[in-house]
């Protein structure tokens, strides 16, 4: 298990050089310009001396390859540069802010688990009647809905109407609960989905059966054999809500002005601000891929044949 | 017994004061942090956080003159080439430090070692002396008359004072500052990045005490979410420029519970035609354009009336630009057979004119995640269709926008102008920068070189007369030719509920927030 952990890390290294190759090869392609955006972003005139000064300052006049090996060189010492927009580093303002995002992440992966696991078992405990329904008709309002216009409903209905909740900012447990709604809404829903869907498949198979003709209780069956069995897709499923849940932050943070990566992000998209981009992206696919391996560590713990079946591959 | 109550009194009195200077703290948003507040230099720097802490020798009054701030008096030389400033005396920074003439030259000092980047503001080129005469006299010399010195030195920045103790330790304070402390009503408080900046009143402050106990500035990026928060009290007041939405904004004006304001102009919304390039090199297809264009029916349908309508560059409120030019009136008959007479013809069943085979297509460009320009460029691409004129619109990413305005890789382009005080003089000085769209559109001209040499002859013109006429020359010029089409007057827009706070008003220029005049209500 442990071999097998550390090669999975070890597979970490290609594939962030990679992604970090093809994020710096899109940044310099089509129209962008790493200079002009620099004296843009810092009110000088775009003269033609001015653009030559700001390539020769940032490196941009040596060649591309030149270029990504020094940025690459930076890089693996955790220096991304500074920040365009705001003049600082770019490592430590994101430093700064990913404890936030990393919270408001979660908080919204508890919502979803917490909500989904017994809004999935009334879907399929009540089959095809009315809790069931009305959670089908929950799914389907969810998947449906974006998360910034969902936003913007949570604040007018418990913020401006009923004055329950702060509208913005960062604080005590109120102000979580909002932001994490909108961002788990549609990650819930599809995991309440895939635990009705998964329990009712349990439900009819030959364990199940069995333990019903030996007379175990129904409570029993439900949690020790039903339940159980039907985790291991939702756990997959989790891993990959994962990013989707970083995704839907990225949004929560601009529309409850929450200070997170995301909302830096965002602003670091609309100015063009290269060195805080590349960062981002980095990190993301580091914190995605991780999430993927711890993903692949919890089957093993639920599942002790994937345990065997990938200690013996390796 | 007695010491008991002596107790509760001071704690209830401890506490009543407490809630009321809490009471009295405005909280505003903003979409960024304040920045360094480096009184030298510009973004991340804000520049309502630099009005509030720092304070210029002259300021921009509400009338649009020149006021006295630092200095109160000054005398200029009979050849524009001395300022000397008498310095008020009873200045203190906010850390008590005294303000005199040497501190206001060791400024200077950090502001001309860092010329280059100043280089946009004329007054820092021709700046070649600056020194403390005596404790209270600061004198500056010119190396050739320049009129506008006053305006430029009452700009936010950089020709503003940070306190002797805040200076580094080395370099200059282009590389930064140890902290921002300044002569203004306010000071720094609190900073945290992402959330909020926190200012109270200078202590030490020689003008009118700040009326409320404090200005809260909290982190809101979205505009839809500061509305929200201004109806839920999270925040007293949305003010500025592109701070609210127009629709947001119309729906509160409509609303008793919100108190609206619209400020004077703080610019123009202009749109540059590029004479360099056809088919808008022909003044008659430029004329067509002017004539093409409903303001109001745009104003009224974009921009719900929030913004005034434009028929000139610069507002008349401008100095020198109330000069009784004739508006371009909206008159399709007009714009028709002006395009007519330059040869583009509406062939029958034909929507687009033609000339010699070629459709008469103009590429129009703005920042395409801009909503309003957004919005505006599809309202114009209708009005053109009406004459026939086919408007390609090219909404693009802001870098792809900027180096077309640089490279004149334009037909019309959005370009706005700069407003009070850098208008008409920093402005004019800019069209002679090829890296500017003006530049650009006005490349074709015949008598570009004439109008060039007269913008600069108006910065070092010291006879008012003869700036006036100049000013007037060169603004008509460009208006006959048609170069700008001015669509509305941008002014800031406020929000407030006035059973929350009172006193609101703009202030002078775009980014001067009169927050010391504002009051609190419990």
């Amino acid at each position: 298990m442990l071999r097998y952990i550390l090669i999975r890390l070890a597979l970490l290294i290609p594939i962030l050089l990679g992604v970090s190759l093809v994020v710096f090869i899109l940044l310099r392609t089509g129209e962008n310009d790493p200079a002009l955006s620099y004296l843009r972003l810092s009110n000088i005139p775009p003269t033609d001396h001015a653009l030559a000064e700001a390539r020769t300052a940032l490196g941009l006049d040596l060649p591309l390859p030149e270029q990504y090996l020094n940025w690459l060189g930076r890089a693996v010492r955790l220096d991304f540069g500074i920040s365009y927009v705001t003049g600082a580093p770019v490592t430590r303002h994101l430093l700064h802010y990913l404890p936030n995002t990393l919270y408001l992440a979660a908080v919204s992966l508890v919502l979803t688990v917490v909500l989904s696991l017994p809004l999935g078992i009334i879907g399929a405990v009540w089959k095809n009647r009315w809790p069931d329904h009305l959670t089908r008709a929950l799914a389907y309002i969810g998947v449906s809905t974006p998360s910034f216009w969902l936003g913007f409903v949570l604040i007018l209905v418990f913020s401006v109407k009923l004055g329950w909740l702060p509208s913005m900012g960062i604080g005590g447990w109120r102000y979580v609960l909002l932001p994490a709604l909108s961002v788990a809404l549609m990650s819930m829903c599809i995991n309440m989905r895939l635990i009705r869907g998964s329990m009712l498949e349990q439900m009819h198979s030959r364990p199940v059966l069995y333990a019903k003709i030996r007379g175990v209780m129904p409570g029993r069956i439900l949690g020790g054999h039903v339940l159980r069995n039907s985790l291991i897709p939702v756990v997959t499923a989790l891993g990959m809500h994962i990013g989707e849940i970083l995704g839907g932050a990225v949004v929560a943070e601009v529309v409850f002005s929450w200070p997170g990566v995301g909302r830096y992000a965002v602003s670091a998209i609309m100015n063009r601000d290269f060195p805080v981009m590349q960062c981002f992206i980095l990190m993301m696919t580091l914190i995605f891929v991780l999430c993927n391996l711890l993903t692949d560590i919890l089957y093993a713990f639920i599942d002790p044949r994937i345990h065997l079946e990938t200690s013996n591959n390796a | 017994m007695r010491r008991f109550f002596a107790f509760i009194v001071i704690t209830c009195i401890v506490t009543l004061a407490a809630s009321a200077q809490e009471g009295g703290v405005i909280v505003y948003s903003y979409p960024a942090n304040a920045g360094p507040i480096n009184p030298h230099m510009y973004s991340p720097n804000q520049m309502y956080a630099q009005e509030m802490v720092y304070e210029p020798l002259v300021s921009l009054g509400d009338d649009g003159r020149i006021h006295p701030c630092l200095a109160e008096s000054w005398e200029v030389s009979d050849d524009g080439l001395v300022y000397i400033f008498h310095l008020r005396r009873d200045v203190r920074f906010s850390d008590g430090a005294v303000f005199d003439a040497h501190v206001a030259s060791r400024n200077f000092d950090h502001i001309l070692a860092n010329r280059a980047r100043h280089a946009w503001l004329e007054l820092a080129n021709v700046i070649t002396a600056h020194e403390a005469v005596d404790e209270f006299t600061f004198r500056l010399t010119l190396t050739t008359p320049y009129y506008p010195t006053l305006e430029d030195l009452s700009l936010p920045r950089p020709f503003r004072f940070l306190s002797p103790n805040a200076f580094p330790d080395d370099g200059i304070t282009r590389d930064g500052i140890k902290t921002p402390v300044g002569t203004g009503p306010w000071q720094v408080a609190a900073m945290r990045l992402g959330e909020y900046d926190r200012f109270v009143p200078n202590d030490h402050y020689w003008g009118k005490k700040p009326v409320p106990a404090g200005v809260l500035v909290k982190v809101i990026p979205d505009p839809v979410s500061r509305a929200l928060a201004l109806q839920t009290g999270e925040i007293d007041l949305v003010l500025g420029q592109g701070q609210i939405g127009f629709d947001t904004f119309a729906a509160m004006r409509a609303d008793p519970a919100y108190a609206t304001g619209v400020s004077d102009t703080v610019g123009t919304m202009a749109v540059a035609i590029n004479s360099a390039r056809a088919p808008t090199d022909d003044l008659r297809v430029r004329q067509a354009i002017q004539h093409m264009v409903d303001k109001d029916a745009l104003i009224g349908g974009v921009f719900l009336g929030a913004q005034p309508r434009a028929d000139f560059l610069f507002a008349p409120s401008v100095p020198y630009a109330d000069i009784g030019l004739k508006p371009y009136g909206y008159d399709l008959e007009q714009a028709g057979r002006l395009l007519d007479d330059a040869g583009w013809r509406l062939e029958p069943g034909q929507t687009v004119r033609m000339r010699d085979g070629a459709p008469l297509v103009i590429d129009y460009c703005f920042v395409g995640n801009d909503a309003a320009q957004k919005a505006a460029a599809e309202v114009l691409q209708g009005m053109a269709a009406r004459v026939g004129m086919l408007l390609n619109l090219v909404g693009e990413e802001e870098d792809s926008y900027y180096r077309r305005q640089k490279d004149g890789n334009f037909g019309m382009i959005v370009n706005p102008t700069w407003g009070p005080p850098f208008e008409p003089h920093a402005m004019l000085g800019s069209m002679r920068s090829a890296s500017h769209a003006d530049y650009q559109a006005q490349l074709g001209l015949p008598m570009k070189a004439d109008l060039d040499a007269a913008i600069t002859r108006v910065m070092r013109s010291v006879d008012e007369t003869e700036r006036a006429a100049l000013y007037r020359d060169i603004l008509t010029t460009l208006h006959d030719q048609a170069i700008y089409l001015p669509l509305h007057y941008a002014a800031l827009l406020s929000v407030h509920r006035p059973d929350r706070l009172e006193g609101v008003h703009f202030g002078p220029g775009k980014s001067k927030y009169p927050f010391e005049d504002f009051q609190k209500k419990d």
